[in-house]
Formats: C-alpha cells, sequence, structure tokens
C-alpha cells in the first residue's frame, strides 16, 4: 500500500493551497474518529491527506447579528459545554453531549461529522432541525454557502467537491420564545450509536400556550437526516398538552413509515419513534408529563 | 515524515509513517506499551492518552495530529515521589484485575479529575463510558476514582498544607 501524503496547513491560507493539490482519493482529516479509524480497519490510504488540525482559525462558536456560527474544528466537547449554543441551539449541544465517549467528543468535529454523512450523525439531525447552512472554502480560495440538506447526498455521500473544505456551520439563533431538544434511542444508554434520533424546533407562545413553526427533523431513518413537512404542520396552532404528545408521536410514525417503506428495521423504527418523540416532547417542558399511549 | 513529539515530559524527535497512529507511534516507536489497544474503533479505551489535558482515543488520531501537544501516558502518571494518587487508589481498592484495561481507565480518570477536581458519581461514570472492563463490573473503579477525588489535591512540590483546601 503506497504511502499517504500528509499535509499540515497552519493557517487558511496555507489550507487553500494544500486543497489546490486535492484528488477525489484524497481526504480530509479533522479529529479522526471516523477516517482514522476506517483507514485503519479498512486496510486503504487516501493519496493525500490534509490534517486540518492545525487550522484554528475553524475553532471559534460566535454570535453575530442574531446568527450563531460555529466553526467546523469545534469539538462535540467543545459544543456541549458552549453557553452561546446552549442558549441558542440547545438541540445541537444536546446532541454533542450524546456523541460517543469523553475520548471521542475530545476529538470528534462538528465539520466532520458534516463531511463524514453518515446517516446516524447526531450533530447533523440537530443541525437539520436548526436550518443549518454551510460555509465552505476550495482549492481557489473562493467561500461558499448553501443548506446542510444540499450536502447531504446520501449515506456517507455529500455534495462537497474533493478541494471543498467545510469551514463553518450556522444557524438563526433562537430566542426565548422557541424551545428545542434533542432525543436519540441507541442499543444502549451512553456511547451509542443512534438507531433512531429526532431534534426538535419550536415556537412557543407561552401567554397563548400555543405551538407554531415545529421545525422537526429525524436521523437514522433512511439515508440522512431530514425534516418532515406533513408531521411539523400537525403542531401548528396546537396547545401544549397531552392531545398534542399524542397527534406528535403518532406523526413521528407515520414519517418514519413514509421514510423507509418496506425497510427490515421499520417494524422497530414506527414503534420507537412513539418513544422518542415523547421524550423530545417532555424534555421541552411545556406542560405536565405526557406518557405514551402504545397502540 | 519526521515529528516532534511531548511525550511524559520529554520531546521526542522522530521519523514516522505519515498515516501512523498515536498509539503505533507510542508503543511501537518509544515502547509505552502501558497504551493498549483493544478494539482499534473507539470503543473500548484501553488505549486512552491524555493530550493537553484531554482524554482521547490514540487508536483514532494520527500521530501527527499531536505535533505541538504535550501528550500522557500511563508511564508519565507516576512522579518522582511514587505513584499517582489515583494509581495508588486503584491498588488500594482492588481496581485491578486482569489489567489491561487499566492505563486506559487511569487516563480516563486522570483527565476528569484536573477539569473536574470533586465530580459527582454521575460524572465519574460518565468519564468513564468510554472504558470498557470485564472483569469489575466498574464499582471497584468508580470507587477509586470516587477516592481519589476525595484526597486533598497533590502538588508536584508536596507543600504540607494549603494545597486543595477551596471547597
Amino acid at each position: 500500500m503506497p504511502n499517504a501524503e500528509l499535509l499540515t496547513p497552519g493557517g487558511i491560507q496555507e489550507l487553500t493551497a494544500a486543497l489546490q493539490r486535492a484528488t477525489p482519493s484524497s481526504r480530509l482529516l479533522a479529529g479522526g474518529t471516523d477516517l482514522v479509524r476506517s483507514m485503519h480497519h479498512d486496510h486503504w490510504e487516501p493519496d493525500l491527506l490534509i490534517d486540518l488540525s492545525g487550522v484554528r482559525e475553524l475553532d471559534f462558536v460566535r454570535l453575530e447579528d442574531g446568527t450563531l456560527r460555529v466553526g467546523a474544528l469545534t469539538t462535540f466537547a467543545m459544543l456541549q459545554a458552549d453557553p452561546l449554543v446552549r442558549r441558542h441551539g440547545r438541540c445541537l449541544a444536546e446532541a454533542a453531549a450524546q456523541v460517543g465517549s469523553a475520548q471521542i467528543r475530545n476529538a470528534a468535529t462538528v465539520g466532520g461529522n458534516i463531511a463524514n454523512a453518515s446517516p446516524c450523525a447526531d450533530s447533523v439531525t440537530a443541525l437539520v432541525a436548526l436550518g443549518g447552512d454551510v460555509r465552505t472554502i476550495d482549492g481557489a480560495g473562493r467561500s461558499a454557502t448553501r443548506p446542510l440538506a444540499r450536502i447531504l447526498v446520501g449515506a456517507g455521500r455529500t455534495s462537497l467537491a474533493p478541494d471543498e473544505a467545510i469551514t463553518e456551520v450556522s444557524f438563526a439563533a433562537l430566542g426565548a420564545d422557541q424551545r428545542t431538544t434533542f432525543a436519540k434511542i441507541g442499543s444502549r444508554s451512553t456511547v451509542t450509536v443512534a438507531r433512531l434520533s429526532m431534534a426538535l424546533v419550536i415556537d412557543y407562545d407561552a401567554d397563548a400556550r400555543t405551538l407554531s413553526g415545529a421545525r422537526v427533523a429525524l436521523g437514522a431513518v433512511g439515508e440522512a437526516a431530514f425534516r418532515d413537512p406533513r408531521l411539523e404542520e400537525l403542531l401548528e396552532g396546537r396547545p401544549a398538552n397531552n392531545e398534542s404528545a399524542r397527534l406528535f408521536a403518532a406523526g413521528c410514525t407515520d414519517a418514519v413509515r413514509r421514510a423507509i417503506p418496506g425497510r427490515y428495521s421499520l417494524p422497530y423504527k414506527q414503534h420507537a419513534a412513539v418513544g422518542l418523540a415523547y421524550n423530545a416532547w417532555n424534555a421541552l417542558g411545556l406542560c405536565d408529563r405526557c406518557e405514551p399511549v402504545w397502540g | 515524515m519526521r515529528l516532534l513529539l511531548n511525550v511524559n515530559g520529554m520531546e521526542h524527535e522522530l521519523d514516522v509513517r505519515p498515516t501512523a497512529r498515536l498509539i503505533d507511534v507510542l508503543r511501537l516507536q518509544l515502547g509505552l506499551t502501558g497504551v493498549k489497544e483493544g478494539c482499534s474503533e473507539g470503543e473500548c479505551g484501553a488505549c486512552t492518552v491524555i493530550v493537553d489535558d484531554k482524554a482521547v482515543n490514540s487508536c483514532l488520531v494520527l500521530a501527527a495530529q499531536a505535533r505541538g501537544k504535550k501528550v500522557l501516558t500511563v508511564e508519565g502518571l507516576a512522579g518522582d515521589d511514587g505513584l499517582d494518587l489515583l494509581q495508588r487508589m486503584f491498588i488500594e481498592h482492588g481496581a485491578v484485575q486482569c489489567g489491561y484495561c487499566t492505563p486506559g481507565m487511569l487516563m480516563s480518570a486522570k483527565a476528569l479529575l484536573i477539569v473536574d477536581p470533586h465530580p459527582t458519581e454521575e460524572a465519574i461514570r460518565l468519564a468513564l463510558a468510554g472504558n470498557l472492563c470485564r472483569c469489575t463490573g466498574y464499582t471497584t473503579i468508580v470507587a477509586a476514582v470516587r477516592a481519589a477525588s476525595e484526597q486533598p489535591a497533590e502538588s508536584p512540590s508536596a507543600p504540607p498544607a494549603g494545597e486543595g483546601s477551596a471547597a
């Protein structure tokens, strides 16, 4: 096996110079937790490996004009603890806290999670609900921004060009009248891969006690995290009560059915969606605790 | 490629394969075989080392990614005056059986105590969630970490009093 060449740019300018040399067989290395494992297990090496860890300009969280900007190299450990993320995009902090182990969260980055495009990537589900926009830079030094949903082409596939690196992901900062949470179900309580995940962002009118503008993302269902408009419409104008929780849970089951018809995991996931929906609903704290109605 | 690596307080100038994992350089080139390889995919935590005060799986990062950083392995835990408090508590509480997971457990626990000297039991369990042990059932390990956290903080120069007295 030929040895990969490793480039270690120390800043954005060196990064763009490195990107000019990238081919379809090259890879960008962020935290490494997916890529290093993959190279070792599957005995392969890219022709060129560009280590981003020296590009410290990509490690930041900033609130600018109502937009929360998260640098691509921000680790999950940083995301889960960051006061701005917890205040203005809490589902992302909650998702980050549920990624892998402490060791993984110390290394793995949000940019890497997006670029790796795993269907069960926790932060991606949260960012889809938050309406994330992904900013990139290419070998010519050009910056571009496009919605996260347009980056995610399929399982392990993105629309990123070989010479294109994610520099940040941003979304409209959530305000005090918006509630949000992330929930996932795996095979164990921690250090677990999502079998089903959900991120929820919703406007809550505390005076009228009604819901509107729901954004619901489902992850680990199909090839990439997605929003389901029919599910979101169910909650429009609804009061925050037990009946709405029931409607929401039933809607989640329907959304899962629509997403993966005939898939072997459907019998499990359509049922698990009910429990997950109630977990998420109760975490929002809008009304007294609601218990699932199984049927 | 040439790599400057600071491990356990010593600078090393090494010639490494560009894609060499940190664990391979530590074990094979520096002989630090206290770093154990178990699952090779970040599941078992036996390979845990501390890089710039943070626990990481040394099987999931390249050695080159540790350039310019301080790497601490289990070999670097003990000081000139003997074993680290955590190591002593592991022995005292019988937190070691076959011992394969122990270096990783120690390093995850050490990383926790660096940022949270007096963690709750839940924090201890969360910090160790990425470390698997097939022998102990974890109870004695958690007890050892808790015991270490309840001792007055150690200082390298070991002053008689004053350190770690803050609530």
